[in-house]
């Protein structure tokens, strides 16, 4: 069964003055099987956030279906196993993080017993020991989107729904969160997230959709959308400045005592190395490079 | 889901107007009610309106005129002069409080002293206005037999500005109820000199009529006292008081016409006369 | 369960906010200086302070109720926290009532630390308990609670600003709302008549819970007419949170 499912969902909002209507989701499907990472990729505006909220009940849609876990979106029971960070979260400034997370364990009408300590639990879990106690108020943007996970997980849910997880982590805490949702996933739950970081997207999800304009442009295994052959070489050298390059017809960045150039093909690749060395520079590095997931992400957006 | 709800927010609220109309038919508002013991005075209530104190005095007024028809409520008039001075107080200016609320007080109440008091305040305020001290002038007059204070009120709207005519005939009136015959008769000359139309022209010869007349009778009655001190008897007739000297001429009605003269009261009568005094 | 974790929620939030304590404190700060205003006055001295110091404690405890019910609502919604809130297990029934039951229990706080400083403050300065005022006080309480439903069913849909309008015009109209009773028999199209009749029905009639007057003046206050108020306020009450429950399941959360 799969764990989250939207069919032929469309949403639209009225305009400032309630004449017209702007459509916003123009029929959206995707399906999320159970127990795998899912990335939710889209520029600003496309409709990430309202499908999210029509997934969470927080709107409802003006044609189409979700089902979450076989349950209708938006139902008690589909919420009842559902974590939710959201964007920028806000939380209320006077609690703590504790008291957050103990307020979030009421709401889910968890035993007090268990809901202590999974309150322990979850303050371990996303790197917030020692500083548990902490106002939300006064919490830095990191501790903060630390502690929107740690509500997210308190009662332990079977679908996570992620809404730009990783904005506000540094480097490590960016790390931490990549090892605890594939954790996660080892643990057998769903996470569907969207994000703008396509680097951070591309090390964890198994598939992946893009949303443009209020429509899926597409969707897919993440293996299957890159993996084309290889797209390009790029050829690291010295020795030769932007003329000489020119001379021998690169297209050259420079990167202080190297030069950078992008090869389409194998055979053109031997014709430049051996032009390098003919105009007596030297050839640090060679590398093939796939698409990345950005380049996906930007051909969508440039079609 | 939604529709359950709205059925029982009908219902609530029906019950609710039902719990309401029960506590009516149990609370009497108005009747005993000390109910105005807390409404402040007309300058406090000034600053407590924040501005908007004729808004203030508009809502008041309409209030109390509802309040005043309610005439199954006996004690209604326990508060009417403060509320009418704390309306007159919000906006001295707004003219209908002074008359509506002196004809609650007088032609209701029947406290024609609040009434006045009411409408000199209104003439104080608006001093382009005779109607205040008109109205005024006739509560005393009528209904509190005050020929003095009706005097002092008329005389008071018959200066204001603009004032009709008839407010100062209705001075000279009271002058002459005054029994201030000589100035009465000099102003009744005036008003029959500027007299327009001629209901005042018949109005200043009626009053002269009278006027002559009454001096006239205090004269021969004067007269025949002194008479009857000598002689000890009436004179037969006016022209003995003439022939005794104590007359210098018999005296003769407006319209230069013979008194009647009575030997046995030692009085005369007139062809007319206007009961006004005994009316009173 | 739910429902007392956002009322205690509710609760937490409005006790931290500044403004609370301010217009606590001068609801106290008016009520005392009725000491002042007692020496004004000829004779009776009890009598004015308890006037002036109820009337002072009704006016504070009403914009108590007014701003905190309509900031917390409000307050969600532009601070985003509503999002989180409502994806979690809790039907909008469930949230609505949470947070009356929060607002609620402040106002409880609220009035019942007023109420009393009121009478330490009576007893020290007159030597006397008056326990008549605690009717006055119950009744009180009442007509908050109306007027914090009152500003919850606004505040489900609209603004602050206007939130705040509308509840403090109904909370004036409802206070003078009895002398429609007379005013309605009185018109004679019968539309009118009837519309009269209609609103004075359908509006809260709060003169009821007035009952400073009766406490003051130690007329007779018979127990009927207290719960019949009570009795109508509370079921008025009902009624508005019905209506602002209906009103917000169907908001959408941009």
């Amino acid at each position: 069964m799969a764990a989250i499912e939207i069919r032929g969902l469309e949403k639209s909002y009225p305009s400032t003055f309630g004449t017209r209507r702007i459509p916003v989701l123009r029929g959206i499907d995707l399906s999320v099987e159970a127990g795998e990472i899912y990335g939710f990729l889209g520029p600003n505006g496309a409709g990430k956030t309202t499908t999210i909220k029509c997934i969470l009940g927080l709107l409802t849609p003006d044609k189409g279906e979700i089902r979450l876990l076989g349950r209708e979106s938006g139902s008690l029971e589909s919420r009842k196993r559902l974590g939710f960070l959201p964007e920028n979260p806000y939380f209320y400034e006077y609690l703590s993080i504790r008291e957050l997370f103990d307020f979030t364990g009421r709401l889910f009408n968890m035993a007090p017993a268990r809901r202590r300590a999974r309150v322990d639990e979850v303050v371990h879990l996303v790197g917030l020991e020692g500083r548990e106690n902490t106002k939300l108020g006064k919490c830095s943007k990191g501790m903060i989107q630390r502690a929107g996970l740690g509500q997210a997980l308190v009662h332990d849910p079977e679908v996570l729904i992620l809404d730009e997880p990783f904005s506000g982590l540094d480097p490590v805490g960016r790390k931490e969160l990549r090892d605890l949702v594939l954790s996660l996933k080892q643990a057998g739950r769903t996470i569907f997230f969207s994000s703008h970081i396509l680097q951070d997207m591309e090390l964890m999800v198994d598939r992946v959709a893009i949303i443009l304009g209020g429509r899926i442009s597409r969707e897919g295994h993440l293996d299957e959308l890159v993996s084309r052959t290889v797209r390009y070489y790029e050829l690291v050298f010295e020795g030769l400045d932007e003329k000489a390059a020119a001379g021998i017809g690169l297209d050259v960045i420079r990167r202080g005592e190297r030069m950078i150039a992008r090869v389409e093909t194998l055979e053109e690749i031997n014709q430049k190395i051996r032009a390098v060395h003919g105009a007596s520079g030297r050839v640090v590095a060679m590398t093939p490079l796939k698409l990345t997931l950005e380049d996906i992400f930007m051909e969508e957006v440039a079609r | 889901m939604q529709a359950k709800s709205l059925a029982l927010f009908l219902a609530l609220i029906l019950a609710a107007g039902a719990l309401q109309f029960h506590y009516d038919t149990r609370v009497e508002y108005f009747a005993d009610r000390p109910a105005f013991v807390t409404l402040p005075d007309g300058d406090t209530l000034r600053i407590l309106s924040f501005g908007y104190r004729n808004l203030a005095a508009d809502i008041l007024f309409i209030w109390a005129v509802q309040f005043y028809s309610a005439t199954h409520l006996t004690n209604r008039f326990d508060y009417v002069e403060h509320i009418f001075n704390v309306i007159t107080d919000l906006n001295p200016r707004f003219k209908a409080p002074y008359l509506v609320g002196s004809w609650i007080m007088g032609l209701e109440g029947k406290r024609f002293r609040m009434a006045i008091r009411l409408l000199e305040k209104g003439a104080r305020n608006n001093p382009e206005e005779w109607i205040f001290e008109y109205d005024a002038g006739f509560y005393a007059h009528r209904e509190l037999k005050d020929v003095d204070l009706a005097e002092k009120l008329f005389k008071r709207a018959a200066a204001r500005p603009n004032a009709p005519q008839l407010i100062r005939r209705k001075w000279a009136h009271m002058v002459y109820m005054q029994d201030n015959l000589e100035y009465a008769y000099q102003l009744w000359k005036e008003l029959e000199r500027t007299a327009t139309d001629q209901l005042a022209r018949d109005s200043a010869f009626h009053h002269l009529y009278q006027i002559d007349f009454e001096r006239d009778r205090l004269r021969v009655e004067r007269a025949v006292r002194a008479f009857r001190k000598r002689f000890g008897r009436h004179p037969a007739e006016l022209e003995e008081l003439v022939r005794r000297g104590i007359l210098t001429a018999v005296p003769r009605d407006y319209q230069s016409r013979e008194y009647i003269y009575d030997p046995r009261t030692g009085t005369i009568t007139a062809r007319r006369d206007y009961k006004w005094k005994s009316s009173y | 369960m739910r429902l007392m974790a956002i009322a205690r929620n509710t609760f937490r939030e409005a006790v931290r906010h500044k403004v609370f304590y301010l217009l606590i404190f001068f609801g106290m700060f008016f009520a005392f200086s009725s000491r002042f205003v007692s020496m004004l006055s000829v004779g009776d001295h009890k009598k004015v302070l308890m006037d002036v110091g109820l009337a002072a404690i009704h006016f504070f405890s009403v914009l108590v109720a007014i701003f905190t019910g309509i900031n917390l609502v409000y307050k969600e919604i532009e601070k985003k926290t509503i999002y989180n809130i409502l994806s979690k297990p809790i039907t909008r029934g469930e949230f609505v009532l949470g947070k009356f039951t929060g607002l609620a229990l402040t106002l409880l706080a609220a009035l019942g630390s007023m109420a009393v400083m009121f009478f330490l403050f009576l007893f020290v300065t007159t030597g006397s308990f008056e326990p008549r005022c605690l009717v006055f006080f119950a009744l009180l309480y009442i007509e908050l609670l109306v007027i914090t439903s009152l500003s919850l069913v606004f505040s489900s849909f609209s603004t602050p600003i206007l939130s705040s309008i509308f509840t403090i015009t109904i909370y004036l109209v409802g206070s003078v709302l009895w002398t429609f009773q007379e005013f309605k028999t009185r018109l004679h199209e019968p539309f009118s008549r009837y519309l009269a009749t209609g609103l004075y029905y359908l509006l809260p009639n709060l003169d009821k819970f007035n009952i400073k007057n009766e406490i003051v003046l130690q007329t007779p206050l018979p127990a009927a007419r207290v719960l019949a108020a009570a009795a109508y306020g509370l079921v008025y009450v009902a009624a508005l949170l019905t209506l602002a429950v209906v009103i917000f399941r169907r908001r959408e959360l941009k």
